[in-house]
């Protein structure tokens, strides 16, 4: 098997071994070839059993490859000593894997520890990291992994990872433990890291949804590791290679296009807002003239951080706003949040809006049923005028 | 029955057997777990040999102390070497499974996060495996204290022995007082060598007791 990891100049260059490799005996993967640009996520994605993890575990020669070539940045991996390649090469699995008789810090500070690093910089390191990664160094440092919840242990497991600053990062169902709204707080967490660190990852998961919400690019496996399509999340969703794609990503493939929106990508409505203390006949007079408001009236907090909702019948006449006025809030949406969890969330909480959150807390605006169906409408003119019709190709259907 | 003068106006002999109780105690189970720590990590690391070890540990086991000691007098005299070398014997299994075993029990997921984050071979053993085995193997060593400090008054028979020369005294002299220090002082070592190997064991993992924290 081949695959070919590198940065975008390798790719440019083309180093990608042209023809395919033999297939000597038929291993767990075969066949599969595929670059990654560096920066990107690539999600491996298929059923139990395809050689996704097989794949990944050969990048950093957990498991060696009995053929083929696996390069990084040009530079295979069997030609590197395997301890120095690791080292250089972060990684992430399901079960976490923290060393549970060392502390948090500790923990973390594992690789620049036999990088050889000065101690009081395996400190700083260990603690900025805790802090990206959202625990409070502090308060976490000193502790045993027993002592933390499963998904701030899936946080020091990340931050582990990333401590020698690697390049590369090999994440096999990161977030497969923990529960579902962990989950997802831990993907736009992750995604947001990402912006800002650019690495290459490789990133396995058995869930398409995932896969599409992850990955800047999808390579879509099948049994024996054969590559059934790559490409990006919204080619794999509108255009499927194969049945069996078209299968394994599912029927629901339209809805599934809404995991690639965000909620950053909705218009967003303006609420009426005020604050606590505010006066109510102000206030009644400003939803009583916004149309869009329908008589509702968000409560937010000096930090514009939402507090809840309160209705024009609820409102007194005259007096300042109280806080014990507003009723319990409307699902709280993230930017990273995809429009696919954001409808859900609206359709569970039976709510007519949720609340858009920048990431500090404070309201961006209102998400609405409405406001995803004109993203849905102009999402599919959008596909509609990308699908080059072939001539004589109708009666498709 | 207990004459309490006699033991009180022989503390000083008392003491020295106690004392020399703890040296033949202290000695076997040191040189035991040393060379159990090389067979454990031999047969860790090359897992065929661990049956070979098992057997002749196991067989040394088996054989009766007094028998062990009557084979080994006619080339080790009445000595402290042919104690030691029985009370050794008999340490040597417990530990050296509890070492396999608790190498073993470490969880594959930490094997692979040691692996995967570029610890050489030698570092995983030293670093993560043994570390997380050390409750298991101070488990043995627990039984395998208690278990020495019993044997060592057998040891009375070729001049050894400890506390088990009062004990020996004792019946041959048909004098109770001293057959009682001896029982008893063996017991209280007993006991108080397990409490202090136990309090050992929580010093050495401090990570064990942050689960009930």
């Amino acid at each position: 098997m081949t695959k070919v990891y590198g940065s975008p100049a390798a790719a440019g260059r083309d180093e990608r071994p042209t023809g395919r490799e033999v297939e000597e005996t038929r291993g767990a993967v075969n066949d599969l070839t595929f670059l990654v640009p560096a920066g990107k996520i690539c999600v491996l994605v298929g059923p139990s059993g395809c050689g996704k993890t097989t794949s990944l575990k050969m990048v950093n020669r957990l498991i060696e490859p009995t053929s083929g070539e696996i390069l990084i940045d040009g530079v295979g991996v069997t030609t590197r000593d395997i301890s120095d390649l690791r080292r250089q090469i972060g990684y992430v699995i399901q079960q976490v894997g923290l060393f549970p008789h060392l502390t948090i810090g500790e923990n973390v500070a594992v690789v620049p520890r036999l990088l050889g690093w000065p101690e009081a910089r395996q400190r700083e390191r260990a603690d900025e990291l805790l802090a990206l990664v959202g625990l409070d160094p502090s308060r976490h440092r000193q502790r045993y992994p027993s002592q933390l919840s499963g998904g701030e242990r899936q946080r020091v497991g990340v931050a582990r990872a990333l401590a020698a600053d690697p390049p590369l990062m090999l994440m096999d169902e990161p977030f497969g433990a923990v529960d579902p709204i962990v989950r997802e707080r831990l993907q736009n967490e992750f995604l947001r890291l990402q912006r800002g660190l650019a690495k290459t990852i490789l990133f396995v998961t058995h869930d398409i949804d995932e896969a599409i919400k992850m990955g800047d690019l999808v390579a879509v496996m099948q049994d024996g590791g054969r590559l059934a399509q790559f490409g990006s999340p919204d080619q794999i969703l509108a255009n499927p290679a194969s049945d069996f794609v078209a299968r394994f990503v599912g029927a629901d493939r339209g809805l599934k296009r809404l995991s690639l929106a965000r909620v950053a990508d909705l218009s967003l409505l303006s609420p009426v807002t005020a604050r606590p203390g505010d006066d109510s006949a102000d206030a009644r007079a400003r939803v009583a003239a916004d149309p869009l408001a329908s008589g509702y009236l968000l409560l937010v907090d000096d930090e514009d951080r939402p507090i809840g909702w309160i209705g024009d019948h609820d409102l007194p006449a005259t007096g300042p706003l109280a806080t014990e006025l507003a009723v319990p809030m409307s699902p709280l949406l993230e930017p990273e949040t995809t429009v696919k969890d954001a409808l859900s969330m609206l359709l569970d909480a039976d709510v007519q809006a949720g609340i858009a959150i920048d990431n500090d807390g404070r309201v961006l605006g209102l998400v609405t049923v409405e406001g995803i169906g004109d993203l849905m409408r102009e999402g599919d003119r959008v596909a509609r005028s990308q699908r080059t019709p072939a001539p004589g190709a109708g009666g498709h259907r | 029955m207990i004459d309490v003068g006699w033991i009180a106006g022989h503390l000083g002999t008392i003491g020295g057997s106690a004392w020399e109780h703890v040296v033949l105690t202290v000695v076997a189970v040191g040189v035991g777990f040393a060379i159990s720590l090389v067979l454990g990590l031999l047969a860790s690391r090359l897992r065929w040999t661990y049956g070979p070890i098992t057997a002749v540990t196991g067989l040394m086991y088996t054989i009766p102390s007094l028998a062990l000691f009557a084979i080994l007098v006619p080339y080790t005299g009445f000595s402290l070497l042919t104690a030691e070398i029985g009370l050794v014997s008999y340490t040597l299994l417990i530990i050296t499974r509890n070492i396999v075993v608790g190498v073993d029990g470490v969880a594959p997921e930490i094997r692979e996060a040691a692996a995967a984050m570029g610890l050489t071979r030698r570092q995983q053993l030293l670093r993560v495996e043994l570390p997380l085995a050390v409750p298991v193997i101070m488990a043995g060593v627990r039984v395998a204290t208690v278990t020495t400090i019993g044997l060592v008054t057998v040891t009375a028979l070729i001049g050894q022995g400890g506390l088990g020369q009062q004990i020996l005294l004792g019946y041959q002299l048909q004098f109770p007082t001293r057959f009682f220090v001896g029982v008893v002082g063996s017991v209280i070592l007993a006991v108080g060598a397990d409490l202090g190997l136990l309090r050992l064991q929580r010093w050495l993992t401090p990570w064990e007791r942050a689960k009930v924290g």
